[in-house]
């Protein structure tokens, strides 16, 4: 809770600082106040307390994915240094709306009532939508939010159509009341109970770009400003997923049966639909855009497995996911603002020579996508998939995830050749900050440290 | 409250919403068809031409409008929904006490903050 | 039934044991950060140097382990992977088989990177290679020395990488990243397969280190259940591919176009010898699956058949090592198969030997040559480069299995084995082993003797190398030669030294199923017969070889000159090639392609171009976004929602 408040008040503040003259005190301001964050979240752990009638409660389990995404929003905002050059007129707004969006993602982790994830989901949707327009003068940014906006509204309608049903069929919104109810009619009240779930399971598949509701993700990532859309494939996919798995868990575990085919549906189609489509891929932040697909395909297979081993495995996996795609996305945009806005792989031609640590640190970040061992990715694959075969019918699902991830390695590793095994068609070294070479090292120190001593992170749920 | 979940619903008591839903549907239809098919028909490059209050139209009738005029349209909005919040406290305001008098200060400085950011911004400068 | 002994824990050795990998890590670490500030005399030495000790340390070990009573040991590091009921601990564990490992990867680790500093003396990317090659040291060292499967699989995945990283370390050539490509995809299917069976294995034993796993094994009861034959079909799927056996073989033969110590190193003497070691390693796994060393035999015999023949014709000097090297895994397969465990490994260490000789040999004739590998530009090379071309013969008559030369005694054993369990396979065996000797002479008369074939300018260029690309080649030369004495066949009066060595390994085995290991089933007369037909043929075939290729003077057809059916059968390799290409590569384009078609440049391209031309008519600043392609977005997932909606209520 103290988050929640702390963010929001930091958020404001950081809106009035906007007025000051220089805006270089806004960077290391917000930084601050995330790291403030950071720590006063800690002090919740195994400290579990309900606020607001019941209608949140700060756990492990919040507080655990509450410390991800405040780490990657810490992370990937001091690649927001190019802002600052230009002295975006706009700079203290785009810091203020990832504070607030922050807070819709936490309550999204921490909603005990379907009223509050919803808002949560309210909250961290208008401020993307926002931020996926932020570059007013680019056609494709203002096609994102637009885009972004109207598939959004839409699926919002379901996603509420989805809450309402369920409150008409078990009378509550309390994750709790309907759970009981649920129980106590064999996990299927009645059709509407039925519908009501399928279009809340649609309406959270959407937020987390899963097919077959991925549609937005190519067309909204690739047009989206590259921090934010590094934060959209982040902190609001680790938010969509972690909230999934809660409502699941403690609303719908008895209604198990009525999920579960549908769910095993769209993990497959995801898990394909992301590989297969990133293949083909020239542009590499459409890649990325498919590539955030496929992960969310793996991260639903932890919820299909469904047993004890699941919010562990969605921790481990979305840590190791988050710190990858930051480096991803950060190196991309240094290049690309060096190439003329070129995204495509060609742009990262002779890379290895001209930046080793860029490319080394997209290196890293790349068999961490595609799980190489000793690298976080691995033990996030491994993790998922041994929560999965613990029922040994769904051998069949890790057999296709594992073929899938083959595909994965064709494509992070055009990037990888791109880098180290093409010439150079531009020569200049990319200039990178201190404080930001800094970042780089540190996520890929954490990425391969996680790699060689998973137990760090693992076994905190 | 208990939820009424053991009541059992047959397909038939959702007749009435049907039918309901049909003559809604088949007035609307109905009155459009027959309209269409009974009014008289007349063309001429007159009738054709759209009717302005008796202006001859010129121009296009897609003229942008200052993004301005939507700032403060939706910053009315924002704000005059806020107010009604203050209707029902007001009445219960006795019952509140201290804290509810606190919490409503709370409030009203956020949206004061608010309002300070937007005249800050210049966002109600009209030019 | 036999008493269950978990090895002891043995923390006294843990720093030891550590340095080992480590050491080669360090290596890459210095190469691969420094590499650009180095001079190429420190960096091969700190390539070199970094291998030299942790050989040194795997000797110690080797004779500590010895002094203490040969019993296995774990050395355990830190609780590595910890989640729910899977504990994964990082610990090394100390047994036989890894210090035989350990001593062959290490030895002859160092011997090619000792090699590797000579040979690439000339290229600028020598700290790159360098950094690569201690990684693929620290990735392998890694792979034999864990105590469970998933280090197992995290070396596996990690020399794999390197293989890769070292196929296509001359990128200039897109033949050359697409040979590096291939083996990534083909090595990633059998790693399909080796992380479905520790999943298997986890599932069925609740554990992924070694010996929980195998003691867990020997209280089963009755062979060939299926979830055994399960866990071994998928464990031998994994090996398939690293080893290169059928149908995942045709990677092999491309990686050639690495540098040749990587050749040496990797694609002969260590990384593809790993799928054997996988195999020993879970022998009790396999004992308990007779059907499945059933398929093993038969497709390491297949395997050797198919290669050798298609040695046969080869004209590219390293090709034909490379074919050779699948057909000597099919050979350890097959010994494998007919559970003769400890011959299988008596011949990956001598292969080990004589075919790092052999590419290292092939690599001092291409250095001399200037990069040229086609043996029909070669020829009359004995004078020139002396050395060379003895050690090279050393190594010709050892993998043709003339005594008193390594091949033949592990070769002979291997096959005796094989003898003893079908003698069909046995016939199979011999006929490769003829056909091996043949190819193997062939190319040595083609290189080393007639006249030189190449152009004339080269001809003055042509040099012995220097000494530290010799002083390998002769220490893998008197390996080779003498090697073969750790297993002597009893018929000889002698122990047999490395199969008495190994035995401990088999213990759970044993009890599982004594007939298994019965030995001596085949009388001495026997086996001097079978000796003498393995000896015959080899000699045959190098006669007939002699006569083709010196008394003849035959040279191989040109390019693009018309070959005998058969012979262009050979010569494309049976079109495996192009089979895999029209059956497997091109429907996954396809389907990617169409995928991409569907998706991208029919809804998007199609419907922002046509619609949009009608939109532009109403307005050109919302182009974008009314190009219809959000309205068939939405479309497509109203109509996914619906299907959903449907299947569940209608269907399900």
């Amino acid at each position: 809770m103290t988050s929640i408040i702390l963010l929001s008040i930091f958020g404001i503040i950081n809106l009035f600082v906007g007025f000051m003259k220089s805006k270089r005190i806004l960077l290391p301001l917000s930084l601050l106040f995330l790291a403030v964050v950071f720590g006063a979240n800690l002090f919740s752990w195994n400290e579990a307390q309900s606020y607001f009638n019941h209608m949140l409660t700060i756990d492990n389990y919040a507080v655990a994915f509450t410390g991800i995404m405040v780490l990657a929003t810490l992370l990937l905002l001091p690649f927001s240094q190019h802002y600052i050059e230009e002295a975006n007129e706009n700079l203290a707004e785009f810091y203020s709306l990832l504070l607030f969006s922050l807070v819709g993602a936490i309550m999204m982790v921490s909603y005990e009532n379907m009223l509050m994830l919803f808002i949560g989901i309210e909250i961290l949707s208008i401020a993307m939508y926002v931020l996926a327009g932020s570059d007013k003068r680019r056609l494709r940014s203002n096609e994102a939010a637009l885009k972004y906006f109207l598939m959004g509204a839409f699926f919002t309608g379901v996603l509420l159509f989805g809450i309402v049903l369920i409150y008409g069929a078990t009378g509550s919104f309390y994750l709790t009341d309907i759970a009981a109810t649920a129980a106590v009619n064999d996990g299927t009240v009645n059709a509407m109970f039925t519908l009501g779930l399928l279009l809340l399971v649609i309406g959270i598949s959407f937020k987390i770009s899963a097919a077959p509701f991925h549609f937005w993700a190519p067309d909204v990532y690739e047009g989206t400003p590259t921090l934010f859309t590094s934060y959209m494939s982040t902190v609001v996919k680790i938010a969509g997923v972690a909230a999934f798995y809660k409502l699941m868990a403690a609303a719908f575990a008895a209604s198990y049966a009525a999920w579960f085919p549908t769910l095993i549906a769209i993990t497959v189609l995801t898990l394909v639909v992301g590989n297969i489509g990133a293949v083909v891929q020239t542009n590499f932040k459409r890649m990325l855009a498919y590539s955030s697909v496929s992960h969310a395909g793996y991260l639903l297979m932890a919820l299909v497995a469904f047993n004890e081993r699941s919010d562990a495995s969605i921790l481990f996996y979305s840590l190791s996911y988050a710190l990858a795609t930051i480096v991803a996305f950060a190196v991309l945009q240094y290049v690309s603002e060096q190439r003329n806005g070129d995204e495509t792989y060609a742009a990262f031609n002779g890379l290895g020579k001209t930046n080793p640590l860029l490319a080394f640190a997209m290196t890293v970040a790349m068999c961490s996508l595609s799980g190489i061992p000793l690298t976080a990715g691995f033990f996030g694959k491994l993790f998922v998939f041994t929560a999965v075969v613990q029922d040994a019918r769904l051998m069949w699902l890790v057999v296709v995830a594992v073929l899938m991830a083959a595909v994965g390695i064709y494509y992070y590793f055009k990037v990888v050749i791109a880098m180290y095994m093409q010439p150079a068609a531009d020569a200049a070294k990319i200039r990178i900050g201190s404080f930001a070479s800094f970042m780089l090292i540190f996520i890929t120190v954490f990425t391969i440290l996680l790699g060689i001593a998973p137990a760090l992170v693992s076994d905190l749920l | 409250m208990e939820p009424a979940v053991n009541q059992q619903y047959v397909p038939s008591d959702y007749l009435p919403i049907l039918i309901q839903f049909l003559a809604a549907l088949g007035f609307v239809v109905t009155t459009l068809i027959v309209t269409h098919l009974i009014g008289p028909k007349r063309k001429s490059a007159v009738k054709d031409a759209p009717w302005e209050s008796g202006i001859e139209s010129v121009g296009d009738a897609r003229t942008p409008i200052s993004y301005k005029y939507f700032m403060t349209a939706i910053l009315f909005v924002l704000f005059d929904v806020e107010v009604i919040f203050m209707y029902p406290w007001a009445v219960n305001f006795r019952s509140f006490g201290l804290d509810g008098f606190l919490q409503m200060v709370l409030f009203m400085g956020l949206l004061l903050a608010g309002f300070f950011y937007v005249l800050k911004k210049g966002i109600l400068k009209w030019d | 039934m036999q008493e269950i002994v978990m090895p002891r824990m043995n923390q006294d050795m843990a720093l030891l044991c550590l340095l080992i990998p480590l050491l080669p890590f360090i290596g890459f670490l210095l190469n691969g950060l420094g590499n650009r500030k180095f001079s190429k005399g420190l960096v091969g030495f700190i390539g070199c140097s970094t291998v030299l000790v942790s050989f040194l340390i795997s000797i110690y070990l080797f004779l500590d382990f010895k002094a203490n009573g040969s019993q296995a040991y774990t050395v355990d590091y830190y609780n590595w992977i910890s989640a729910g009921s899977l504990r994964i601990g990082f610990s090394f564990l100390i047994d036989q088989l890894t210090l035989l490992m350990l001593l062959m990867v290490t030895g002859i680790g160092f011997l090619i990177h000792l090699y590797s500093a000579g040979y690439m003396s000339h290229d600028e990317g020598i700290g790159k290679f360098f950094s690569f090659l201690n990684l693929f040291m620290f990735s392998m060292l890694l792979l034999v020395m864990g105590s469970n499967y998933v280090m197992m699989f995290v070396g596996w995945e990690g020399v794999g990488l390197c293989s890769y990283l070292l196929i296509g370390f001359w990128n200039k050539n897109t033949n050359y990243n697409n040979a590096a490509k291939k083996a990534f995809i083909m090595n990633r299917i059998g790693d399909l397969g080796f992380l479905l069976g520790i999943f298997l294995i986890f599932i069925t034993f609740g554990s992924v280190s070694y010996p929980q796993v195998f003691a867990e094994a020997s209280k089963l009861t009755g062979l060939d259940t299926p979830v055994m034959i399960g866990i071994t079909m998928f464990l031998f799927i994994g090996a398939m591919g690293k080893s290169a056996q059928i149908p995942l073989f045709t990677w092999l033969p491309d990686a050639m176009a690495g540098p040749t110590p990587v050749s040496a190193l990797i694609h002969a003497a260590t990384m593809v010898t790993a799928g054997i070691y996988m195999v020993i390693r879970s022998n009790v796994l396999f004992i308990l699956a007779p059907t499945t060393l059933e398929v093993i035999a038969i497709i390491g015999a297949a395997t050797a058949l198919l290669a050798a023949t298609i040695g046969l014709v080869q004209n590219d000097i390293k090709k034909v090592l490379a074919y050779s090297t699948v057909s000597q895994l099919g050979y350890m397969f097959l010994a494998l198969g007919v559970m003769a465990f400890s011959s299988s490994m008596f011949h990956v260490l001598m292969h080990a030997f004589f075919k790092a000789l052999l590419f290292l040999g092939a690599g001092s004739v291409i250095h001399a040559m200037s990069n040229e590998q086609d043996m029909r530009r070669m020829g009359g090379l004995r004078k020139a480069l002396p050395v060379t071309f003895i050690t090279f013969l050393i190594g010709t008559l050892a993998i043709s299995g003339i005594p008193p030369f390594a091949g033949f005694f592990s070769k002979d054993e291997l096959l005796a084995h094989v003898f003893e369990h079908n003698k069909i396979l046995w016939g199979v065996g011999v006929l490769a082993s003829f056909m091996t000797a043949f190819y193997m002479f062939r190319a040595l008369f083609l290189t080393f003797f007639g006249k030189f074939r190449g152009p004339e300018e080269q001809k003055h260029h042509l040099h012995e190398s220097p000494a530290v690309m010799t002083v390998p080649l002769i220490v893998l030369a008197i390996l080779s030669t003498i090697g073969g004495f750790l297993g002597i066949p009893e018929v000889f009066g002698a122990e047999h030294v490395l199969g008495d060595y190994l035995a401990p390994l088999y213990t759970y085995a044993r009890s599982i199923n004594p007939a298994a290991f019965e030995t001596g089933a085949v009388s001495h007369e026997l086996e001097f017969i079978l000796m003498a037909v393995s000896v015959g043929v080899a000699v045959l075939a190098i006669i007939i070889a002699y006569f083709m290729y010196i008394k003849k003077e035959e040279v191989p057809a040109e390019e693009n000159a018309r070959l005998a059916p058969v012979h262009n059968l050979l010569y494309q390799k049976y079109y495996i090639d192009e089979l895999y290409n029209s059956l497997i590569v091109r429907p996954v384009m396809w389907l990617s392609n169409a995928v991409h078609r569907l998706v991208d440049v029919i809804v998007v391209d199609g419907i922002v171009n046509g619609v949009g031309r009608m939109v532009i008519l109403s307005g050109r600043t919302l182009r974008y976004a009314q190009s219809g392609a959000i309205g068939f977005y939405l479309l497509v997932m109203v109509c996914s929602i619906a299907l959903i909606l449907f299947l569940n209520f209608f269907i399900g």
